[in-house]
């Protein structure tokens, strides 16, 4: 270990060492992204000497590390800026300016604006003294608040970009004030979010009746508390929507290997900013859903993958992790149950794949983020290092503590049936109060969301189109008409033919729709937005965060980004819009995970419903590639190939078409 | 009957493109549609490795019985189970066979994601194939003749990445070419345990390389160059030297230690160019090592005798062979019994060993032995023991005190003058404390070998020998496997096969007759041998025959001293 320069400090050395005692001692590897950012915070960037130095730690080979330091975008091979400023460019940020935010500043403190790095990842521009330096970022997860930029570790909400200097000389966070409740809201989980006075110490939250729902569920059967979550239709969060108890039942009550809990804190989906508010302000609700769902499950010990956006998050859990073991509602023989529960914070690095369940368990386990293939690497079989697992949303796990303080069947009576429950809904985009909103899934139309609750379309447009589960949900066009099965409460269907006003805003509802309620991320467009430009935003997302594994995303997700970037240049051609169709299809279900979909769905939807928007921009005819002279098929038929008489055989010639040769 | 009733059990009826099959359970799909005949598509999937599947080449139909509602399948009127099928194609390389399972290979949905697929790996890829090694047994190429499109419609600029870099000393890196198939990867951190390889950056920019600052240089570095399917992992050695379908290729096996792994030599107009491991699982697996691939340039060393010579009293002048056989023989029948000795060697084949036996019998030679030759070996496939036929050796000449014993006693006994001639077969009597002086105060030193050396060059008559790739026959490796060598060039100018020396040798000395062709040798030693018995030439097949526990040999080899190591080890032909 000392063949490197650099020296570590004893304390550096020290945090890293807690760290790796973060997971289990066969498991170093894990260690190895919390390691780089220790390293980042005190070195600033990684450099080879950081790449042999923590793999010789953590006893593994330097590609092992070098593999993640190009994976994951936070992690720098550069020195960055003393203040260093990260710019959120997707979707929502983008149409409220972010381009202009990282234009203006970098005219206005003379950065030279870097536009294309090394590989995928957006290069970092630095000012010529070294003081400043700023970067293209993908989803920050606040797009309420858009644009959104991070000074340091500080997030600065509703930039204005037409006066950005004030973000190199304000080190604070600059957080907008929340609005109150709507009334059609219907707050469970975002009870304290934005509440008056509420803060996130353990006092606080003990004083509003916090973990008595923990006390009442170790004192429950565990197979009582899977019932009840099952019982209450729980669906997931996160996107796919899949029964929460059913997924819990996978794990055997005789399991004999360690059970871990994963709570998916890597929130990361465009449009979707709801787990970043009940990490920073209600973190003790999380704990308490995570520690009744170890407890149900038998798991000693949950990881919270928190994105690495997120740094005030982190250390808001840390310091809600030291109290809540104060009060003994986690560590050793929690509350005298006998049961022991530990709970780390893991940090991501930039990856939205890590918030696909598999990818977050490799990244975990110290690796790039590649998902696994399923069959046979079922989480709740063989998940992290190998163990029984489950992965829930931050907003599933707080949904556990409230299905337990209310029972199962009441929490089933909210919503609708097979859509239970209450759920956050974040809406962005070209709103005039864009934000979260908790309601009874499916007892809000989108028409309420986006016109009473969001109070309607900004500047008095009108509504162009709405994506409405986060930016890979399948777009749905404000004229379009749906043909929605329901139910009626005799138990008859009848076909309702809906507009896109009348859609219940529930899961299946919107599956009905052709779309999907994903992660509850409404992004909406007026009239003025091109598709195009909005899809091309979309696909620059989905190339940069494809991981890269299976072929058909890798190659599929960049082709697209980079004929919709042409089309914006001018140089689309009429091909253009078939193209993109035919990739996407390609794509859609032929992946190892659902990011196949994710950036698939928004191409296929966009080139269906906007043709005429994807014509205009693909008016160019390019002379075709000459064609081959023939097809394969003709090559293999001999019959198909005409056969031409020799040019120079004048012996042919003189002899006619009736020689015999 | 139990054991028949638990082989019932454990086969699963599968259906492949509409056709019953039954598989053994543990089958993975695409092994299941091989054994139908179906051959899938793939670039990731390889058996001897882990699968990721993530080229996502191979998909296919899957589905599963329809359950009735008493949990059994429902049965069509063919009375075989109904199955539903699932709507999203699925890979068959990571999942086993399961009873009752339906798979289409053939249908159009899987010819449309093969398609899919081809013109992803292909709108990135540089598409050189008129200068790429790997034009002709290249996987991009071979299924583009059935799912690729015959123009791009791929408009953009293509990834830029880097090109021939120098992954390690024998191995050379086109990131363009790469389709990210991960297979070099999982080699060598799952086969040769060397975690070198890994990719860097992400998405569609994702570049295979290795740490800066370590190297693959591994023994068995060239087996990724086997595995990649593409032109992106390319053998510095070969590279650039031969289009592949120019070359014949021969199945022989490695001589360069006791593993014998199987080997496939290229070759072209009397020329090797490459040798390729050749998949046999009692041996090698798919794999070999680098040191024995490579392992073949001395067949064109400058040093390479090619007219057999005899010693006219001032220096080696090129003879005939009839007459160099007949010196040779002259000047062994001066002596008998103990007054010559016969340096064998572990690389002689069984067949060159018998004839040398006989004609040990017939002068009564009691000083015989071979030289053992160590070096490092590994837990993969590289025994420490290098000669490729200590075993039989052993076993044919009679070695029972192990090889290598009688050595010293041989060297007392020249440098006593008791040893007045000496036959030195493939090994260099200086390697073992005989001295050039010595030497040339024999009555006679009679030497056949490939190479010329400080040894030979004091010859009496010195025999132009065959290398490995030049000759017929069989060895025995050091786990008792029967393996055959096949030509796979002929020898330069006037050497011989080493067999066929031995024979003349032997009839001249008054021996044997009746021997013909190598065959008729084996047939010999099968009714003399009992381990070779019943068996032929031919009835070793390409893949060897066990004969042999490996302690049932006479004695294992005895460890030389260090110093005789580096002698054996100096005394290695390498030609570069």
């Amino acid at each position: 270990m000392d063949s490197t320069s650099t020296r570590v400090p004893a304390e550096l050395e020290r945090r890293m060492d807690e760290a790796i005692g973060h997971y289990p001692p066969d498991e170093k590897r894990s260690a190895a992204l919390p390691l780089l950012h220790l390293w980042q915070e005190h070195f600033d960037f990684i450099n080879d000497d950081a790449v042999t130095w923590i793999a010789a730690k953590l006893g593994l080979q330097p590609i092992n590390i070098l593999e993640l330091v190009t994976f994951y975008p936070m992690l720098r091979e550069k020195c960055a800026g003393k203040m260093h400023i990260r710019v959120c460019r997707t979707l929502s940020c983008a149409m409220a300016g972010s381009y202009q935010v990282m234009e203006n500043f970098c005219a206005a403190t003379g950065i030279q604006r870097k536009t294309a790095g090394d590989g995928i990842h957006a290069p970092i521009s630095v000012s010529a003294d070294g003081n400043l330096s700023i970067e293209f970022v993908e989803c920050l997860a606040s797009c309420g608040t858009a644009p959104v930029c991070m000074v340091n570790d500080k997030l600065h909400e509703n930039v204005d970009p037409n006066s950005v200097v004030d973000l190199s000389e304000n080190r604070e966070s600059r957080i907008v004030n929340r609005p109150e409740p709507h009334p059609l809201e219907h707050r469970i989980i975002f009870k304290n979010i934005g509440r008056k006075n509420w803060k996130t110490d353990i006092k606080t939250y003990l004083d509003d009746g916090g973990y008595d729902d923990l006390r009442k569920a170790i004192k429950m059967s565990r197979t009582d508390i899977v019932n009840e979550v099952k019982t209450s239709g729980l669906r997931g969060r996160g996107g796919a929507g899949f029964p929460c108890g059913v997924k819990w039942s996978f794990i055997k009550p005789d399991e004999k290997k360690p059970v871990y809990l994963i709570c998916n804190a890597d929130e990361s989906e465009p449009g979707t900013f709801k787990d970043r508010y009940i990490i920073h302000e209600d973190p003790h609700q999380l704990l308490e859903g995570i520690a009744i769902s170890c407890f149900a499950l038998r798991a000693r010990t949950a990881y919270i993958y928190i994105r690495g956006e997120f740094p005030e998050g982190a250390k808001i859990l840390e310091r809600a992790i030291e109290e809540a073991h104060e009060h003994n509602f986690l560590g050793r023989n929690i509350l005298g149950s006998g049961f022991d529960v530990d709970v780390y914070i893991h940090r991501g690095a930039g990856a939205y794949i890590c918030g696909e369940e598999t990818g977050l368990i490799e990244s975990l386990e110290g690796k790039r983020a590649y998902p696994r293939i399923k069959p046979p690497y079922f989480p709740a079989v063989l998940g992290l290092y190998m163990c029984p697992t489950i992965v829930n949303n931050v907003e599933t796990l707080c949904a556990v503590k409230h299905i337990i303080a209310m029972g199962g069947a009441k929490y089933a009576q909210l919503g609708r049936p097979n859509n239970t429950g209450t759920r956050i809904v974040c809406v962005s985009g070209d709103v005039e109060r864009p934000g979260y909103f908790e309601i009874e899934v499916g007892k809000v139309t989108m028409g309420q969301l986006i016109y009473e609750m969001a109070g309607g379309i900004k500047w008095g447009r009108r509504l162009k189109a709405v994506i409405p589960g986060g930016s890979s949900a399948k777009v749905l066009r404000a004229d379009e008409r749906f043909k929605l099965k329901q139910k009626q409460p005799d138990g008859s269907t009848i076909e309702a033919d809906l507009s896109i006003d009348e859609l219940p805003m529930d899961f299946d509802s919107l599956a009905a729709a052709g779309s999907m309620a994903g992660s509850g991320g409404v992004i909406v467009l007026d009239d003025s937005r091109d598709m195009v430009w909005v899809l091309n935003n979309i696909n620059e997302f989905y190339a940069h965060e494809s991981c890269g594994q299976c072929t058909p995303c890798r190659e599929g997700s960049l082709w697209m980004k980079k004929i919709t970037e042409r089309m914006l240049d001018g140089g689309g051609v009429t091909e253009d819009p078939r193209t993109l169709k035919t990739i996407g299809d390609n794509i859609a279900g032929r992946t190892i995970c659902a990011f196949g979909e994710a950036c698939a769905w928004p191409t296929q939807s966009f080139v269906e419903k906007f043709p005429e928007e994807f014509a205009r921009h693909a008016r160019k005819s390019i002379p075709p590639p000459l064609p081959p002279e023939y097809t394969p098929e003709e090559l293999t038929e001999r019959d198909h190939i005409p056969t031409s008489p020799l040019a120079r055989d004048p012996g042919w010639e003189k002899a006619g078409a009736d020689a015999v040769i | 009957m139990a054991e028949e009733k638990s082989n019932a059990h454990s086969m699963f009826n599968v259906q492949v493109d509409g056709v019953w099959h039954q598989f053994p359970k543990g089958t993975r799909v695409i092994e299941a549609c091989a054994q139908a005949g179906v051959y899938v598509p793939r670039y990731c999937y390889h058996k001897k490795l882990s699968s990721p599947g993530n080229c996502r080449m191979c998909l296919i139909e899957m589905g599963m019985p329809r359950m009735g509602p008493d949990r059994k399948p429902e049965l069509g009127a063919d009375g075989k189970p109904i199955i539903n099928w699932m709507a999203r194609p699925q890979i068959c390389c990571a999942q086993d066979v399961a009873e009752g399972m339906g798979v289409r290979t053939n249908s159009p949905l899987v010819e449309e994601c093969r398609k899919g697929v081809m013109e992803f790996l292909l709108i990135n890829h540089p598409l050189d194939c008129p200068i790429c090694d790997q034009a002709g047994e290249c996987e991009l190429q071979e299924f583009s003749v059935e799912y690729g499109a015959a123009g791009s419609r791929f408009l953009e600029n293509k990834v830029k990445k880097p090109k021939a870099v120098q992954l390690g000393p024998r191995v050379t890196l086109d990131d363009e070419r790469c389709i990210l198939c991960s297979r070099c990867v999982r080699f060598c951190n799952e086969i040769a345990k060397d975690d070198v390889l890994g990719f860097v950056d992400r998405g569609s920019h994702t570049v295979l390389t290795a740490h800066p600052g370590t190297r693959l240089e591994n023994n068995y570095s060239l087996n990724t160059v086997d595995l990649c399917p593409v032109g992106a992992l390319t053998s510095t050695d070969f590279r650039f030297k031969m289009r592949v379908w120019f070359l014949k290729e021969t199945k022989s096996i490695c001589t360069s230690c006791a593993t014998g792994c199987n080997t496939l030599i290229g070759t072209r107009e009397d020329i090797v160019y490459r040798q390729t491991p050749r998949e046999n699982d009692d041996v090698n697996s798919c794999w070999m090592c680098d040191y024995g691939r490579l392992n073949f340039k001395y067949l064109e060393a400058e040093n390479r005798i090619l007219e057999p010579k005899i010693f006219d009293g001032e220096e080696l002048t090129s003879i005939d062979w009839k007459s160099a056989i007949g010196h040779a023989a002259l000047q062994l029948r001066q002596f008998s019994g103990w007054n010559i000795a016969i340096i064998a060697s572990g690389r002689m084949t069984n067949e060159e060993l018998w004839l040398t036996r006989k004609i040990a019998d017939l002068l009564g030679v009691r000083y015989i032995d071979i030289v053992p030759r160590f070096g490092e070996g590994d837990d993969i496939l590289l025994s420490k023991h290098r000669n490729p036929n200590a075993t039989g050796a052993r076993l044919i000449l009679g070695l029972d005190e192990g090889p290598g014993a009688k050595l010293s006693a041989i060297a007392q006994a020249v440098r006593s003058g008791e040893i007045r001639v000496l036959l030195a077969l493939g090994e260099n009597p200086l390697n073992l404390g005989i001295s050039a002086e010595q030497l040339t105060n024999m009555s006679a030193f009679v030497a056949m070998d490939i190479l010329s050396n400080a040894a030979n060059e004091h010859a009496t008559v010195l025999l132009p020998a065959s290398g490995f790739a030049e000759k017929r026959g069989s060895m025995i490796n050091g786990k008792g496997r029967l393996q055959r060598l096949n030509r796979a060039v002929r020898p330069p100018g006037n050497a011989r096969d080493d067999w066929e020396i031995l024979r003349d040798l032997l009839q001249a000395l008054g021996g044997s007759n009746g021997i013909y062709m190598i065959e008729d040798v084996f047939r010999q030693m099968s009714a003399e041998i009992p381990p070779f018995a019943d068996l032929t030439l031919s009835k070793i097949g390409d893949l060897g025959v066990h004969v042999m526990k490996v302690d049932e040999s006479p004695r294992p080899p005895t460890e030389p001293k260090a110093k005789d190591i580096e002698q054996a080890e100096k005394s290695r032909p390498t030609g570069r």
